[in-house]
C-alpha cells in the first residue's frame, strides 16, 4: 500500500466510523433537544419505523418497494430494449444519426416530471403511466450512451477485422457489438439511477402504492420518520440493484476482471 | 535475379497517385508512384513522417482506393479490403474479448472453419511464435512484444500471400524488437511469404530488407532503391561491418536531405 491508496479493511474501517460518528451525531443532537424530534426523527425512531412498516400483516414497506422496483425495471428494460439497437444503429449509420438526433436533443433535456401532466392525461394513473414515465425520462440518454460507445469502438480493431475478411456484417457482430458493450453498460449503469428519479416523482404526483408515495402521504400527516423510513429504503434498492447490475457486468465482460477500474 | 526468368511480381504499383481532400484543400501524398514486389521478398520502406508510406500500405490492404495509378496483386487491380495482404499494425490491433487462442482462430472461423480445426489452427501458430500456455490469456495480460507475436500468428494462421508491416515494432523497447526482427525473419524463411515493411528506422529496414526503398517527402515517390547485399544472418557482428555503416551513411543522407527539404518549405510557407 502506497501513497494515496488504502488498504481494503483499512478503508471499511473508515467508513464504517464515518458512518457511526454521522449517525451517533444525529441520535446525539436530537436526543439532547438541539434540534426538535418531530422535523428530524433520530435513527433510533427511523429504525423502529422501519421495522414496524416492514413486518405486521400488510408489511406495506416490502410491498412499496416491489412496487416501485418494478416500475423502474420494467420502464428500463423497455427504453434500453428501444434505445440500445437504435443506439446501434445511429453509431454506424451517419445518416441514421443525422436524421435522429434534432429529435433526440429535444427530447433528452426534459426532466420526467414534465411528461406527468400528459401521461396522466393520455394513461391516467395506471402502472402504464408509470412506465412511461420511466421510459420518456430515460429512453434518450440510453440512445446517447449507446451512440457515443459504438462511435467509441477502436477504428483499428474494424480495419484488423477487414483484414481478417470479415464482412460488414461479421464486423458488426464480433467487433462493434463487443466493443461497444463496456460503454453500453456504464451507461445503462448512469440510467439506472435516473429511472429510479423518475420513478420516485411519478409516485409523489399520482400513484396508491410505492416508494414516493409512501414519502408524500407521510408528508402530509406529517410523519417525518416515515419520510425517512422511505428515503432510507431508496437508498438501500438503489445501492442493491447496483451492486446487481456490477456482478452481470462481471459476468458479461470476463476480459476486465481483475484490472480493478 | 537472372534475366532470363520473369517472375510476375506479387504486387505493382504503377504510377500511384492519392490526393486526400482536407479543409484546407487538396492534398496530395504519393505522386507519380512506382514499386514492385516480387515473390518471397523482403521489401523495406524507409522515409520521412508524412512522406505517404503509411498511405501506400493501405492501398494495397485495400482500404484505399488509388486516385490515380494502379496497385495490383497479382496481376489484378486491388478492388477490396484484401484479405491476401494481412497487415500487422503498430498498435496490435487485438480483439480486447478474445483470449489469444479466439484471436487467431479469428480468421479461420470467419471462413467457416469447423471450431476444432480453427482451434488446431490457431494452437500451431501460437507454437509457431513460441506463446505456448498463453492461450486462454486476454491481450492485456500480455507484453507488448508478445501481444505484437499474437498479432503476427493471427496474420498467419489466415494464410495471406502478403504480410504487410506498419511499423509493427516501434512501440516495442530495443531489446524485443531485435528479438521480433528476428523471430519474423525466421517465420518469413518457413513460410516463403512476402513481406511489405514499414519502418523509419534505417537500422531496421537494413536487418530486414532484401530490398530498400527510399521514399522522398510529401508528395511521396520512390527517390532510390538499394538492393542490400549484406550476409544474413544479420545479427550484432553485421551491424558493425563497414558495409552496413556505408549503407546506413548513405540512406540517411538521402532521408536527410528530405526532411531538411521539406522543413524549408514549410518555413517559406
Amino acid at each position: 500500500m502506497s501513497g494515496n491508496t488504502l488498504g481494503l479493511w483499512q478503508g471499511l474501517m473508515l467508513g464504517a466510523v464515518g458512518l457511526i460518528v454521522f449517525v451517533g451525531g444525529w441520535e446525539l443532537v436530537v436526543q439532547l433537544g438541539m434540534i426538535d424530534a418531530f422535523f428530524l426523527p433520530p435513527p433510533s425512531s427511523v429504525l423502529a419505523r422501519m421495522l414496524d412498516l416492514a413486518s405486521g400483516p400488510d408489511a406495506v414497506l416490502w410491498h412499496d418497494i416491489r412496487m416501485s422496483a418494478t416500475r423502474v425495471l420494467t420502464g428500463f428494460a423497455l427504453s434500453a430494449l428501444v434505445g440500445v439497437p437504435l443506439g446501434l444503429l445511429m453509431g454506424m449509420s451517419p445518416a441514421v444519426r443525422a436524421a435522429l438526433s434534432p429529435i433526440v436533443s429535444i427530447i433528452r433535456p426534459l426532466p420526467a416530471l414534465s411528461w406527468i401532466p400528459l401521461s396522466m392525461l393520455w394513461l391516467g394513473i395506471d402502472e402504464q403511466q408509470k412506465y412511461a414515465i420511466v421510459f420518456m425520462g430515460s429512453f434518450a440518454s440510453v440512445l446517447v450512451y449507446t451512440t457515443d460507445a459504438t462511435l467509441r469502438v477502436d477504428q483499428t480493431l474494424i480495419a484488423a477485422a477487414r483484414n481478417l475478411g470479415a464482412s460488414r456484417l461479421q464486423v458488426i457482430r464480433f467487433v462493434m457489438l463487443p466493443g461497444a458493450l463496456p460503454n453500453i453498460l456504464s451507461g445503462l449503469k448512469v440510467v439506472l439511477a435516473i429511472a429510479w428519479t423518475c420513478v420516485i416523482s411519478a409516485e409523489m404526483v399520482g400513484a396508491n402504492s410505492g416508494l414516493g408515495f409512501r414519502i408524500w402521504t407521510a408528508k402530509e400527516w406529517s410523519d417525518t420518520g416515515q419520510v425517512l423510513v422511505g428515503m432510507l429504503s431508496i437508498s438501500i434498492t438503489v445501492l442493491l440493484l447496483d451492486i446487481l447490475f456490477r456482478s452481470l457486468e462481471h459476468l458479461l465482460l470476463p476480459w476486465q476482471r481483475g484490472d480493478g477500474t | 535475379m537472372s534475366e532470363a526468368v520473369t517472375v510476375r511480381p506479387v504486387i505493382a504499383a504503377r504510377h500511384v497517385t492519392m490526393t486526400f481532400t482536407t479543409r484546407k484543400g487538396p492534398l496530395t501524398v504519393l505522386e507519380g508512384f512506382d514499386l514492385q514486389v516480387q515473390p518471397g521478398e523482403v521489401v523495406c520502406i524507409v522515409g520521412a513522417s508524412g512522406c505517404g508510406k503509411s498511405t501506400f500500405l493501405n492501398l494495397v490492404a485495400g482500404f484505399l482506393r488509388p486516385s490515380g495509378g494502379e496497385v495490383l496483386l497479382e496481376g489484378r487491380p486491388i478492388s477490396r479490403v484484401e484479405p491476401r495482404c494481412g497487415m500487422i499494425f503498430q498498435s496490435y490491433a487485438l480483439f480486447p474479448w478474445m483470449t489469444v487462442l479466439e484471436n487467431v482462430a479469428f480468421g479461420p472461423r470467419l471462413k467457416g472453419a469447423s471450431r476444432r480445426a480453427c482451434r488446431e489452427r490457431a494452437r500451431h501458430w501460437i507454437s509457431m511464435v513460441g506463446l505456448d500456455g498463453f492461450e486462454h490469456a486476454y491481450p492485456e495480460e500480455l507484453s507488448g512484444g508478445m501481444q505484437q507475436r499474437v498479432a503476427l500468428s493471427r496474420v498467419l494462421a489466415n494464410d495471406p500471400e502478403v504480410l504487410l508491416c506498419d511499423e509493427p515494432f516501434a512501440a516495442l523497447d530495443a531489446m524485443t524488437r531485435q528479438v521480433l526482427q528476428q523471430e519474423l525473419l525466421q517465420v518469413v524463411a518457413d513460410t516463403g511469404k512476402t513481406v511489405l515493411f514499414i519502418t523509419h528506422s534505417i537500422d531496421e529496414a537494413l536487418i530486414l530488407s532484401d530490398r530498400l526503398v527510399v521514399m522522398s517527402a510529401r508528395p511521396g515517390r520512390v527517390k532510390a532503391v538499394y538492393c542490400n547485399d549484406l550476409p544474413r544472418p544479420r545479427g550484432m557482428d553485421v551491424q558493425i561491418t563497414d558495409r552496413f555503416l556505408e549503407l546506413k551513411r548513405g540512406i540517411w543522407g538521402l532521408v536527410q536531405e528530405e526532411v531538411v527539404g521539406s522543413l524549408r518549405a514549410l518555413q517559406r510557407r
